[in-house]
């Protein structure tokens, strides 16, 4: 790929945008809780947008589009089995807990709802999984544009790690969502003609079906056991491993997401705000999934695209999205698809970036280290350590470039201590007898269990290291099982020891517990300014794209 | 406080402009899998959204 001085000018602009935006709003960051919860004044539009895209991440943006090209339409499944129906439940049944109980991050709110120790440890695995993600997409970016357009990795990193430092220095959580919303619109203008071209270069949706298997274009119908399709996995493992715990374990209790609608300005506007969001969510398989079909369609047809081969053979799937780019795009449009890829980098970076923030100043710094002291000093310590977390960052990415190893198993680590944390948190919000200790035992329990099943499961030989009792077909297939087993663990530990220790009075539950919160009525006010009539018309959208793609 | 719908609408005018000034001036730019004017079209689509969005953004303020 070629990049003219036109590519490189809208480049220019876009970032002259993303720091103006800093700039202009750093007048708007007077206390601790403008600068690491925008003082939960951000209208619901844009905390919908953000909540999208602080999850749409440049990695999401090339790794869908290979999953598009390597198990077809199968692959939003991430989308209308995972991510939607989590989005729902967070919004209608979580939120009025996350936002009433005034928590200022998720381990806020398990420390308010179960016990110290429940927090800190929530906080510090979240703290460092936020570095360590940023860092490996960071270090994606890196490998991308050196591969695409011949960067060096080490200026690609540090530029856009300079300039999400920047702004989110300057503005904070504010200056992080306003961009992450700018960013939202560059990606779908900035790919969505990417996917019209490509889909009708390949003869539109049935010329594609016409030229692959069809595997590749029904999402369900291939579903019944796991050999018959690509992905290895049946239908429990999908909808009870990525629809409920995978995607509710990470929609409704990361705070990366959680705190962006936690920013909206009332209570209806936080829980609208991932039912507003679900919208464009089910819409984006058709920007980052479809490409990859039709690249694989078009390297079947001779129109002169081929797919990029692999070195040790095989088509190399991640090359899909950028080389339809290349190909589609003229100079001019081109830097417009790049600066979105950039975009989308930026935007998953700005959110490891912000929620660390927050997480590292409120439950760590103010709750072990330094209690007590005037919010002045919180604020500094926020933008020192936006600071410290981009350059750490920035080490893992280093570290992630000479150490795959590493990276892997520490992925595979953070996966194990993520799995279980749903059911804590279902525990926590719809069971008032659920304890402290009850909550910190399941968890432990859940991540052993997830850690044990690793251990005897083997998957293309993956895992297993204990002793490999059973053979899953593709890892996948094992990711999901391992995390059905830890999250029905950490369900019935926490059950059993919360029946064994005592339980807190339910005057210290209030407005933490189902029961004994007041969700407001919004009495008088248009439908589609309540969240039930919102989650219906989501549903009956979901529904319907489910069917037509089954 | 800054209204995002005048940056944005800003940023993709601009950028509307400038492809659009691309594709009616440099309409030789053409990439290799497609005939279309690319930049004309995408210009075009950008620029109608950005000043969509700075009318929303005039008409609230």
């Amino acid at each position: 790929m070629k990049l003219a001085p036109a590519d490189y000018l809208i480049l220019a602009i876009y970032f002259g945008f993303v720091l103006g935006i800093g700039w202009r709003l750093r007048k708007s960051v007077g206390s601790s809780g403008d600068f690491l919860t925008s003082g939960r004044s951000v209208p619901v539009w844009i905390t919908s947008l953000a909540f999208l895209a602080a999850n749409l991440g440049a990695q999401e943006v090339i790794g869908m589009s290979a999953s598009g090209a390597k198990y077809g339409i199968m692959t939003a499944h991430f989308y209308w089995i995972g991510a939607v129906p989590a989005m729902l439940f967070v919004g209608i049944f979580m939120m009025p807990f996350y936002y009433g109980s005034r928590a200022r991050s998720v381990p806020e709110y398990l420390k308010l709802r179960f016990d110290e120790k429940t927090r800190g440890l929530n906080a510090i695995t979240f703290a460092v999984m936020t570095v360590f993600s940023s860092g490996i997409s960071m270090y994606a970016l890196g490998l991308l544009l050196e591969l695409v357009l011949g960067w060096s990795f080490t200026s690609s990193v540090l530029l856009s790690a300079a300039i999400v430092l920047v702004y989110t220095f300057l503005g904070g959580l504010t200056s992080a969502i306003y961009n992450e919303v700018l960013q939202f619109f560059l990606i779908v203008l900035g790919f969505s003609p990417l996917a019209i071209m490509a889909v009708l270069k390949a003869g539109g949706w049935s010329g594609i079906q016409s030229r692959l298997p069809p595997v590749m274009t029904h999402s369900w119908q291939y579903m019944s056991s796991a050999s018959q399709n690509p992905m290895g996995v049946d239908v429990f493992g999908m909808v009870a491993g990525l629809g409920f715990v995978l995607s509710f374990g990470y929609w409704c209790t990361d705070f990366l997401v959680v705190q962006r609608a936690m920013a909206a300005d009332s209570m209806s506007a936080a829980r609208r705000t991932p039912l507003i969001a679900a919208f464009p969510k089910m819409m984006m398989p058709f920007i980052v999934i479809v490409p990859g079909i039709a690249a694989l369609a078009l390297a079947k047809m001779s129109v002169g695209y081929a797919l990029p081969l692999k070195a040790g053979g095989g088509y190399d799937y991640d090359q899909a999205f950028t080389t339809l780019m290349a190909q589609f795009y003229p100079s001019g449009m081109l830097g417009v698809g790049l600066t979105a890829l950039m975009a989308s980098f930026m935007s998953g970076m700005a959110g490891n970036v912000t929620a660390f923030n927050t997480v590292w100043t409120y439950d760590i710094y103010q709750s072990y280290i330094r209690k007590g002291a005037p919010d002045a000093h919180y604020l500094k310590v926020g933008r020192i350590t936006t600071i410290v977390g981009t350059g750490l960052s920035i080490a893992t990415a280093y570290v992630a470039q000479h150490y795959n190893n590493i990276m892997d198993i520490l992925q595979l680590v953070f996966g194990f201590v993520n799995a279980p944390l749903f059911a804590t948190f279902l525990l926590g919000m719809f069971w008032r007898r659920a304890t402290g200790h009850g909550a910190f035992t399941g968890l432990l329990t859940g991540t052993g269990v997830a850690a044990l099943t690793h251990g005897l499961t083997v998957a293309e030989h993956k895992g297993g290291w204990i002793a490999p009792l059973h053979q899953f077909p593709s890892t996948m297939a094992q990711n999901f099982y391992i995390a059905i087993f830890a999250w029905t663990s950490c369900f019935l530990v926490t059950i059993l020891v919360s029946l064994l220790t005592t339980p807190r009075p339910p005057q210290q539950l209030q407005g933490l517990v189902y029961g004994l919160t007041k969700v407001p009525h919004d009495a008088g006010v248009s439908w589609y300014r309540k969240p039930a009539p919102v989650a219906v018309l989501v549903i009956a959208v979901l529904l319907a794209l489910n069917i037509w793609f089954r | 406080m800054l209204d995002l719908r005048t940056s944005t609408g800003w940023f993709f005018s601009l950028l509307g402009v400038i492809l659009l000034g691309l594709g009616v001036f440099s309409p030789e730019l053409r990439a290799s899998l497609t005939a279309v004017n690319v930049n004309l079209y995408c210009g075009m689509g950008m620029l109608a959204f950005g000043v969509v969005m700075l009318l929303i953004a005039r008409k609230r303020s």
